[in-house]
């Protein structure tokens, strides 16, 4: 092969080098139909109020006006902090409860264990929508409509969590385990200060699953959040948009929705895509 | 605390639980007790994902079958009517409707996505500078919810919006995206997940298209094999039973479409994007008719049961020859 080779490989980067240019342009246009609609957001909501927004103009200033008036107009503000509260309390405690059982599962024998975690993993199998009846009836019987816990309760019983943490805890060495035995760690310790330290990069990549998740969720916030007082941000921007807010102000509160969710990636990007790429978490 | 007493009160175990273990030549109790302490210390830590399943996923799931049995009004009067409602689905039109609109959609949402997707992946794998930063602009929509793609997309959208002023410039009249016939309606929604939703897929077909040995790509080449022959033949085949985990995936995902809908068209015009989840949506919180909505659930996740059984033998099938 090392004899044929030369001369192909000559003509090949002259060929290579016109094909590179050419995937380049083919990825350029493709990224305009992810980007541009970004851009727009980010143009509209920084023009002025009154700026004309279709078909489209590019105006001739920006402003942080409809930023700042949508941040503080109405229940704007209630709506970004219910979402957040939604997001981050749901992620530390389905972190910490799937972390627990995945260790179990992983490493204890315990009657029943395969079953339960069989039985979990087949919930993954049932769409979110079919239960949504039930379970609105009996959140709602707990006096759970319009409230945080009622919107947070029933998404922590997450069945992917549980499985990539405990495939993560399956595949650590038994000696590890033995060591801290032998050390007269209890089982508490044992799982703090060894296994959760050992499952932060799984850890870190659901944190930033389950965030997107809650934060980009609409039909149960939709269902229990149904005045004011536990709307979501997404379900206030539906609302947001059938109403006869100005193009700039629906804009506004898009672009700011959007901003924690490019934050975490701009932070966590190699993480994202290794875990998709690795374990295809489910989206 | 609770641990240590039950341990002590185990009836195999007489010595005082401060005498130092000794070597015992049975060693049997001893591992008993090590098993039960095993046992035990297994339960605590699954106990609180336990009761949060069994309240939120495993009583919702039967609460879901024996619900759609019921007439079950807004007061909690309940009222045993066996199969009826099912009964009530088969006769009502709008179901029909729905369930038309949903598997229309997914015919077109499946085949964009999976091409789009595959292409990206192609072709990112493919280059050689600059991959990382492609990767990054590809995939930020995903990022955002359906909410928002979908106050983008009805802007984009609009009579007088940027995309028609464009087509009007072509000389193309104005196409009415999200209110024209239902093919339309339906493939400008697929066009919306399609872009909030590719860059996941593509993530996954370039691993599998990574995890593909150069070797057989090389020898593909030498045989003489142009790119577009070298795909069909050396990588496709190789990468089918990753399209498989997409292809299940974006289809079940396509079933579950509402979030666009909501924001875009509201059913309409005329029902012609009233999906499944809509309908589900709206029997249950527009006229509480919260035991015919349970049924809608009950189909919906049948109709994805059988799918994914479905596809996985028609794989397994080709599979095997």
């Amino acid at each position: 092969m090392t004899a044929v080779a030369p001369a192909p490989v000559v003509r090949r980067n002259g060929m290579e080098k016109r094909r590179q240019r050419t995937l380049t342009i083919v990825l350029a246009v493709i990224s305009l139909f992810t980007v541009a609609p970004l851009i727009a957001v980010v143009v509209l909501a920084l023009s002025p109020e009154n700026a004309p927004t279709l078909p489209y103009a590019i105006p001739k200033e920006l402003t942080f006006e409809n930023i700042i008036r949508v941040l503080n107009v109405g229940e704007f503000p209630l709506w970004l902090w219910n979402s957040f509260i939604y997001s981050a309390v749901s992620v530390v405690i389905v972190l910490l409860t799937a972390s627990m059982a995945a260790y179990a599962f992983a490493r204890k024998r315990f009657p029943g264990r395969n079953a339960l975690l069989w039985a979990i993993i087949a919930t993954l199998m049932v769409p979110v929508q079919a239960t949504l009846i039930p379970t609105f009836i009996m959140i709602s019987r707990m006096g759970g409509v319009d409230t945080l816990w009622g919107l947070i309760l029933p998404t922590l019983a997450n069945a992917q969590a549980i499985f990539l943490i405990h495939q993560f805890i399956r595949d650590m060495p038994e000696e590890l385990f033995d060591a801290a035995r032998i050390d007269g760690a209890g089982e508490w310790r044992t799982f703090w200060q060894i296994v959760l330290p050992l499952i932060r990069p799984v850890l870190a990549t659901l944190a930033i699953f389950v965030f997107l998740w809650h934060w980009n969720d609409l039909l149960w916030p939709l269902v229990v959040g149904q005045s004011d007082a536990a709307k979501t941000l997404t379900v206030g921007l539906a609302t947001l948009n059938t109403e006869t807010a100005s193009t700039s102000s629906v804009m506004a509160a898009t672009l700011i929705s959007f901003i924690p969710c490019l934050v975490i990636f701009a932070l966590l990007q190699k993480h994202i895509v290794a875990s998709i790429t690795h374990s295809g978490v489910k989206g | 605390m609770s641990v240590n007493t039950s341990l002590r009160s185990a009836p195999t175990r007489r010595e005082s639980p401060t005498t130092p273990p000794q070597p015992t030549p049975t060693p049997t109790p001893k591992r008993n007790l090590a098993r039960r302490r095993e046992a035990i210390a297994g339960i605590l830590f699954v106990l609180p994902t336990l009761v949060i399943f069994g309240l939120f996923k495993f009583l919702p799931i039967f609460g879901a079958g024996a619900m759609s049995l019921t007439e079950y009004s807004l007061n909690g009067d309940v009222e045993f009517l066996g199969a009826d409602n099912y009964a009530r689905l088969a006769r009502d039109p709008n179901f029909w409707q729905s369930l038309r609109v949903t598997l229309l959609y997914v015919v077109i949402f499946v085949p964009f996505i999976i091409a789009v997707s595959l292409a990206g992946a192609v072709l990112l794998d493919k280059l050689v500078r600059f991959t990382g930063t492609f990767r990054a602009l590809l995939f930020i929509p995903y990022l955002s919810s359906f909410v928002m793609a979908g106050i983008i997309w009805t802007w984009i959208f609009s009579t007088d919006g940027p995309l028609n002023a464009a087509l009007g410039a072509l000389g193309l009249g104005p196409v009415p995206f999200t209110s024209g016939s239902q093919w339309l309606v339906l493939a400008s929604l697929a066009l919306v997940s399609v872009w909030k939703g590719f860059g996941y897929s593509m993530l996954i077909f370039l691993a599998g298209l990574k995890a593909q040995p150069a070797e057989v790509h090389e020898a593909a080449r030498i045989d003489g094999a142009g790119a577009w022959k070298s795909f069909l033949y050396v990588t496709l085949p190789l990468l089918k039973p990753v399209v498989f985990f997409v292809l299940v995936i974006e289809t079940i995902i396509g079933f579950q479409v509402f979030d666009t809908i909501y924001v875009m068209t509201g059913g309409g015009p005329a029902r012609a994007s009233h999906s499944l989840i809509y309908f589900l949506f709206d029997e249950g919180f527009k006229f509480f008719d919260f035991g015919y909505a349970s049924a809608v659930g009950v189909v919906l996740f049948v109709i994805v049961l059988i799918l994914s059984l479905v596809q996985q033998r028609f794989f397994e099938g080709k599979d095997s020859k």
